[in-house]
Formats: C-alpha cells, sequence, structure tokens
C-alpha cells in the first residue's frame, strides 16, 4: 500500500469525519484564540476537488485598475483652477 | 478492553493512518465525551504497560503485529496514557496550580513524540501512520502555548529574584522547545531513505506547515528559510508539492507568499499567494481572508490593481482594513490617503502590512498627477483631421496646485519637483521637468504608462 495520501478518496473522507468530531469538542478553545493572529486555520479535510475551489477563471472581476476616469469630471478642473489661484496669491503676497 | 484499541486495530487493519492517528488525540469525541477518562481508569502505573502488552503483542485476533513494531507501539501509547493523566488532571485542576499543570502535560506529550519518533527510527513504523506524527506535532504546538501562557501571567514572583531573568526567553520556553520537537520530526520525514511509495516524505508539508506556524508565533519567520534550503537540497528525491493533499498545499504556499511579503518580494510572494487563493477550498473563509490580507497589497505594488468591490463583500473586516485606503488611492486624495493609513495604523502594523500599503502612496499621487494631465484637456489642433493631442506641457504649479488641495499648507516648486522626479525614476510618469521654464514635459505616446493616456 503506498503512504501516499495523495488524492485517494477513502482515507480522506475517513479522515474527515473524525477531524470533524475533534472540532466539535471545546478543546477547539485554544485554537479560537489563536485565530487573533494571522494563524492559517485547519482544514476541516485534507483533500479536496476542484470544484471546491474558487474558480481560477473567474478571478478577473475580482480586481480593477486603480484610477477612476469618472472621476475626472469638471469638479477636479474648476478645484484645480480654484487652487491654482490660491496658491498665486499667496506667493504675491 | 479498551475501545482506543479496537480504533487502532481497525485502522491498522485497513492500513488507514488517519484513523490509526484519531486514537492518539488528546480530545474526546463528541458522542464519548468520556473516553479519555475511561482509557485513563482502565488501567494503573503498576499494570498499564503489561495490559498494553497484552492488547498490542500477544493479542493475535484479528492478525499479530510484527513484535518488535508492536513493542513499539506499546511505547507509544503507554506515553499517550500517561499524558492523558496529566490533562485531565490540568483541566480539572484549581486555577493556582494550572501553570504547572500544563507544563506537565506538555512534558508528558513530549514523551509520546519521543516514543513516536523511536518508533519509526528503532521499531519499523510503517510510512503510512504518519498521520500519527500531524496529530501529535499539531498538540505539541498547542500544549506548549498553553504552558508558556500559564508562565507569562502567574508565579512571576519567584523568578524575578533572580539575576539573569529575562522574560521574553522565559515567555515562550516550551513553544521554543516544541519547534526543536517538529524538527526533530521534520528530520525523520525528510531523511527516509525508502522508495517514495512507502516513504516518510509524505508527511513533510504537514510538519512544515506545523513549523512555519510554530516560527510566526515565535517571531522568528527567518528560521523558515532554514527548513526551505533543507527541501530545496532534497528536491530531487520529493514527491512534487502539486501530488500532496490540497490543505498541505494552500498552508504551505500561504506561509510561502507571507515569508516572500515580508522579504518585499512581491513578485514572488503574489504568484505563492494566488496558487494558495486558487487551491483554497472555497467554504475556508477565514483562510482565504489571510490570503486576501497579504495579496490585496501585493496587487497594489505588483500591478498597480485594486480588489473589487465583489471581492471584498464576503469579508467585512478585509472591508474595513482596505476600502478607505483604496478609494483615496483612486481618487488620488492624498490627505485622505495619510489620514487612512494614521486611522488603520496600529490594524496595518500587527498584520505586518503597514509599510507595503505606505508604498501605495505613489499611486494615488499617480492617480492625482493623472487627474490635472486629463483635465489640462487637448492641444488646439491645426490640421482638424489629424487626432487630438494631450497637451502635455503643463506647469510644475499645477501640479504642486494640485498636490495641495485638501492640505492645508502648499507645497515648494523644489518638493514638488522631487516629487515628480520620484515619479518619473518609477516609471509611473513618462517625461522630463524642464527646470529653467518651470514646466514638465510629458511623453506623447503614453504619459502615465499603463493607464490608457
Amino acid at each position: 500500500m503506498s503512504a501516499a495520501p495523495a488524492s485517494s478518496a477513502p482515507p480522506t473522507t475517513k479522515a474527515t469525519t473524525a477531524d470533524k468530531s475533534v472540532d466539535s469538542t471545546k478543546e477547539t478553545k485554544p485554537a479560537a484564540a489563536l485565530e487573533e493572529d494571522d494563524e492559517f486555520e485547519d482544514f476541516p479535510v485534507e483533500n479536496w476537488t476542484q470544484e471546491e475551489t474558487e474558480v481560477p477563471g473567474d478571478n478577473t472581476h475580482l480586481w480593477e485598475e486603480s484610477w477612476d476616469d469618472d472621476d475626472t469630471s469638471e469638479d477636479f478642473s474648476a478645484q484645480l483652477k480654484e487652487e491654482l489661484k490660491k496658491v498665486e496669491a499667496s506667493k504675491k503676497r | 478492553m479498551d475501545p482506543i484499541f479496537d480504533d487502532f486495530r481497525k485502522g491498522y487493519a485497513e492500513w488507514d493512518g488517519y484513523k490509526v492517528s484519531q486514537t492518539l488525540t488528546p480530545i474526546p469525541p463528541a458522542s464519548n465525551p468520556q473516553k479519555l477518562y475511561n482509557f485513563f481508569r482502565s488501567t494503573n502505573f503498576a499494570t498499564v504497560q503489561k495490559d498494553f502488552k497484552y492488547q498490542l503483542v500477544y493479542n493475535t485476533t484479528p492478525f499479530k503485529l510484527p513484535a518488535d513494531e508492536a513493542n513499539g507501539w506499546v511505547e507509544v501509547y503507554h506515553a499517550y496514557w500517561k499524558a492523558v493523566g496529566e490533562i485531565l488532571n490540568a483541566e480539572n485542576a484549581p486555577r493556582s496550580s494550572t501553570k504547572g499543570a500544563w507544563i506537565k502535560v506538555y512534558d508528558s506529550w513530549k514523551e509520546l513524540i519521543n516514543a513516536l519518533i523511536r518508533g519509526y527510527s528503532n521499531h519499523g513504523f510503517e510510512a503510512w501512520t504518519v498521520p500519527c506524527l500531524y496529530v501529535a506535532g499539531k498538540f505539541l504546538r498547542i500544549f506548549a502555548i498553553k504552558a508558556d501562557e500559564g508562565t507569562g501571567t502567574g508565579n512571576g514572583a519567584i523568578t524575578s529574584f533572580q539575576d539573569d531573568f529575562n522574560p521574553e526567553a522565559e515567555k515562550n520556553e516550551k513553544l521554543e522547545d516544541a519547534a526543536r520537537q517538529l524538527n526533530r520530526i521534520f528530520q525523520i520525514c525528510l531523511a527516509d531513505r525508502e522508495p517514495l511509495d512507502e516513504s516518510r516524505k509524505w508527511g513533510i508539508y504537514n510538519i512544515i506547515n506545523l513549523l512555519f506556524k510554530t516560527y510566526f508565533k515565535l517571531n522568528s519567520i527567518s528560521l523558515s528559510k532554514n527548513i526551505l534550503k533543507a527541501i530545496q537540497a532534497y528536491r530531487g528525491d520529493m514527491p512534487t508539492l502539486e501530488s500532496f493533499p490540497k490543505a498541505h498545499q494552500v498552508t504551505f504556499k500561504y506561509y510561502i507568499g507571507v515569508i516572500y511579503f515580508l522579504e518585499e518580494n512581491y513578485v514572488e510572494s503574489e504568484k505563492n499567494l494566488t496558487e494558495a487563493w486558487q487551491l483554497c477550498h472555497k467554504d475556508a473563509v477565514r483562510n482565504k481572508e489571510l490570503i486576501l490580507t497579504y495579496l490585496i497589497p501585493c496587487h497594489l505594488l505588483t500591478t498597480h490593481t485594486l480588489p473589487t468591490l465583489a471581492l471584498l463583500s464576503p469579508y467585512p473586516r478585509l472591508q474595513k482594513l482596505f476600502l478607505p485606503l483604496s478609494r483615496c488611492i483612486k481618487k488620488g486624495d492624498l490627505a485622505g490617503f495619510d489620514a487612512a493609513l494614521v486611522a488603520g495604523e496600529d490594524e496595518f502594523v500587527k498584520r505586518r502590512i503597514y509599510l507595503t500599503l505606505e508604498r501605495g502612496r505613489d499611486i494615488a499621487l499617480r492617480n492625482l498627477l493623472r487627474k490635472v494631465f486629463v483635465a489640462g484637456g487637448f492641444e488646439e489642433a491645426k490640421d482638424p483631421a489629424a487626432p487630438a493631442v494631450r497637451r502635455t506641457r503643463i506647469p510644475v504649479a499645477e501640479f504642486g496646485a494640485a498636490i495641495s488641495i485638501g492640505s492645508k499648507e502648499t507645497m515648494d516648486n523644489d518638493e514638488v519637483e522631487c516629487l515628480l522626479a520620484n515619479m518619473i525614476y518609477r516609471n509611473l510618469m513618462k517625461g522630463y521637468i524642464a527646470r529653467e521654464r518651470g514646466i514638465v514635459v510629458l511623453s506623447k505616446g503614453g504619459a502615465f504608462p499603463g493607464t490608457g493616456v
């Protein structure tokens, strides 16, 4: 028998049920206390299928450009002119 | 005799390492909360070794273990039995003596680790049982933290009389020891020379992840590098990371990503964190939140992109962390950016992302300068048929005025020029400063690279 846990389902599912019983008991308190840190949590199962992950192709709408062209309205031009006048006025003084 | 040995025999008969490992958990199942208590009461100090020997060595139904191996397991369960006694004792100890009780738990659990390590090195324990090391290692860390917690609070009076009392070293004494024990487990997995099919190397990433967690907790993150060097040296006879269970892969990639992040290697960090994100179980919300905590600042610096609301919507904590900054970056609002950075400082520092986010100010500034450029409109066209050309000569004063919007002080032209030169140097803006004329001449073909203008 191979020691490889690999993706062979049976040991995985067994581990799942066993681990779940662990999680539902009171002794998980120390783990919960550690959650305040950046501590990565134990997964309740060892392995899972591609369907149970985030879909990689879905990532496009998750990030957007950092600038906002809608905001470049007349408002900003007016604001900028106002500020320029103020700056120039303060320099003349 | 005891259900623990029934489970052991069943797991052993099926070569199911996870099932065997569950017989060594220090937590009783919800269905049988008295399991540990009953196990401990099933024998006593005088006869425990004989009783367990009977169970594991002489009992031949439904199969007989090889004698040497069976004796190794007797030692393991003997140590486990003693540790269970200490755990039951610690859980019922009066508050005044919990500290000492958890230290005893830690020390007895360490004996279990020793018995297991001896089992693998001397008694021929088979590689498929490595999940026993996962369980033993996982709780060694937890008990170490518990033992150290007690040290920090109570009983300081005695130790403080010593001149060389070092509160820092004292505080993590057991956890540091746990790191050493985990390292021993790491070594017996790594150095296994059996063919891969029957190798303890399949346990390596689980143990590495336990070590990473321990090093992070101890703030000795640099020690993780030794581990990486060691597996690098063995990479020829190691299964590829992709062939390990996803739980091991994702945790490993997360920690590697964070390690690179802290070294400011954002490209490698982004690569590992993105892979962790894509492989992560979709219901593991807290873990995904942790991955994004570092992936978002990475994206800001590598590709200058921000998370969408869609990405953040399942994570209120991340919204609180990143949305105020994101809004200011988008608007090119420098004063707002600085205020948001101050407002979130404690949390950013705690997450170790402050310095990275601070560098996001460059992107906010780029966006502001870009707005000035866009607001400048187009040159008067000599040939109405030709495509419109943006005004590319912009007075330094205009940029200066934009920077001072929202802040009360105005900035010297020299200072403005300095900021602009920095932008050009970082390739966030293309052009040159004509100092004698006080204008900036921007590139006609892409003044702000990658932003469409």
